[in-house]
């Protein structure tokens, strides 16, 4: 992955176009609902948000491998800022700095070439990493002398680094992947697409709650409507990725369907657990980061583990 | 088996956003702004080593445990940069300059510089100064804490000391901490109101001993002392 590549990659060259014209056709239908006098207001505060987003994205993956890598290690940082500021652990600074050197250092081991392989990106020392980084937060109690409320704190940590970090900055992995473009670029859309796809077949079909103690406002209609848009997203983005078999497609699709809706409903739970609305106000009709990548992040190591088996990176 | 409920305390500021955050005083402690302001606060103690000759009296009075007040002359911005750059290191995430929210809170720009960098408490000089007030004593409230205050309220535009405004008078009175005295010499030579940017110079720092004011004492009578000792250290030199 480098500019010259991205350039002439026809595969980075389709997402892009295609993602200029879903922009240009959502402004399009939401200004024909507002001239129509629909209520459509979160919906716009969004879209501006999309436009940011998709620019900065398309220019992170033209810059290049290293530059995917630094800016997932930031989301992932950033994330783990803003569940770190509702739990309350932000004021220890011992696990913070311990889970923010973990997250760096996992960021390295995506960045550096694997010393035996000579291939990017040190897999063996990615997937260990949790290990070193769970012994030294577990270190915290032992330093300081002390228990009292120190088990909350270490399980806070390790959950934090686990999922927003270990976990979720598989997708910066996938960047060193001789297919990267095709499957980051897809895996960004899939998801952003089952996560529209869930929210409008909600609105529109959508009667039976599908988890109401989490998140009242899903249904099990729009459950459905997002596994259907992304079993049918693969099928779609066959031509990206030929090596795939039509059994994988379907698996991916399950995946992306399943997992994205997982992941939304377990930072729902963590949210409502703590009891509060949204992680942040960093996007704009968006909230925080991580209420924005909170289906990749379950999504990124279930499908990198996927491609990885049949087909190596 | 029954699990204890665990107990979250999100951040006082949680779901604000950032100019809010930035503008609340005493602020939640973040690891990027601690960084930032303590290497903002090395390059400006060498800047003014260097280009500002910046010699301090008496710092080891500004190392005594426990909170305190620190009122000076105001001769320049300068002023804040040097008491900042007096203190020890470790206090300066406990200090806390009064500045004028109208300037320095004004825009996001400068609400950044002045909260990231400086540690600012914002003063509402104009109106509001009661809720202004109430900020700077709970601030104090917390151990090792500094409030840096410049009583005559906004520059000199003369070199003169002006007179002083009740609030530090008031401050002294309800919170019963010892109130250090302090004078900057040269600030107003390198940087008058009103000049664009300052020109290299020598600027001295000169800090007295610590007052302590009890309720009895009136309003007028701290004020009047408060200035004449900054004045005394004007005129040891």
């Amino acid at each position: 992955m480098n500019i010259s590549s991205a350039l002439t990659s026809p595969v980075f060259q389709a997402f892009s176009a295609a993602a200029g014209a879903l922009v240009i056709v959502a402004g399009a239908v939401l200004g024909t609902l507002k001239l129509f006098g629909k209520r459509v207001g979160h919906a716009i505060e969004s879209y501006k948000g999309w436009l940011i987003m998709i620019p900065l994205v398309l220019l992170t993956m033209l810059l290049g491998r290293g530059a995917v890598i630094v800016a997932v290690t930031l989301l992932a940082a950033f994330g783990f800022r803003e569940f770190a500021r509702a739990t309350g652990l932000y004021r220890d600074w011992f696990y913070t700095g311990t889970v923010l050197a973990g997250i760096v250092a996992l960021g390295c081991a995506t960045l550096v070439m694997d010393p035996r392989l000579g291939a990017p990106g040190w897999y063996g020392l990615y997937m260990a990493m949790p290990v070193f980084v769970i012994a030294a937060i577990l270190l915290g109690p032992v330093l300081r002398n002390e228990s009292d409320g120190q088990l909350q704190r270490m399980s806070l940590a390790i959950f934090a680094f686990v999922y927003f970090g270990w976990m979720f900055m598989h997708l910066g992995f996938l960047a060193n992947s001789m297919h990267a473009y095709a499957y980051l670029l897809f895996l960004l859309l899939a998801v952003e697409a089952n996560d529209i796809a869930a929210y409008t077949a909600g609105r529109l079909f959508g009667t039976r709650p599908l988890r109401r103690a989490i998140s009242p406002k899903k249904t099990v209609e729009g459950s459905l409507g997002a596994l259907a848009v992304s079993l049918a997203m693969p099928w779609l983005c066959w031509p990206v990725f030929p090596h795939f078999t039509p059994t994988q497609l379907v698996l991916i699709g399950t995946i992306i369907g399943v997992g994205g809706q997982l992941g939304d409903l377990v930072v729902s739970t963590i949210k409502r657990d703590i009891g509060i609305k949204d992680m942040g106000t960093t996007i704009r009709g968006h909230g925080g980061v991580l209420d924005r990548i909170d289906s990749l992040i379950f999504v990124a190591p279930l499908f990198f583990h996927t491609v990885r088996w049949f087909h190596g990176l | 088996m029954k699990i204890r409920h665990w107990h979250y305390e999100p951040v006082s500021d949680f779901g604000r956003p950032l100019t809010e955050r930035l503008r609340q005083c005493p602020r939640e402690p973040g690891m990027l702004v601690y960084a930032l302001r303590l290497v903002a606060n090395l390059l400006l103690r060498l800047s003014l080593r260097t280009v500002f000759r910046f010699r301090v009296h008496g710092r080891e009075r500004l190392a005594k445990p426990g909170s305190c007040i620190l009122v000076c002359n105001h001769t320049s911005h300068l002023d804040t940069l040097c008491l900042v750059a007096a203190i020890p290191v470790s206090r300066i995430h406990r200090t806390y300059p009064a500045a004028a929210s109208d300037y320095f809170f004004s825009d996001f720009a400068r609400t950044a510089f002045s909260s990231i960098l400086i540690n600012a408490l914002p003063f509402d000089r104009h109106h509001g100064g009661a809720e202004s007030l109430d900020r700077c004593a709970s601030v104090l409230g917390r151990p090792n804490t500094s409030l840096i205050v410049f009583p005559e309220g906004t520059r000199t535009t003369d070199g003169e000391v002006a007179r002083f405004r009740s609030g530090v008078a008031r401050l002294a009175q309800s919170t019963g901490l010892p109130v250090v005295p302090c004078h900057v010499t040269g600030g107003f030579e390198c940087w008058p109101k009103g000049r664009c940017l300052p020109r290299p110079g020598r600027l001295e720092l000169r800090v007295g001993e610590a007052m302590h004011f009890d309720e009895t004492t009136d309003v007028a009578t701290i004020c009047r002392e408060l200035r004449d000792a900054v004045i005394t250290l004007k005129e040891r030199q």
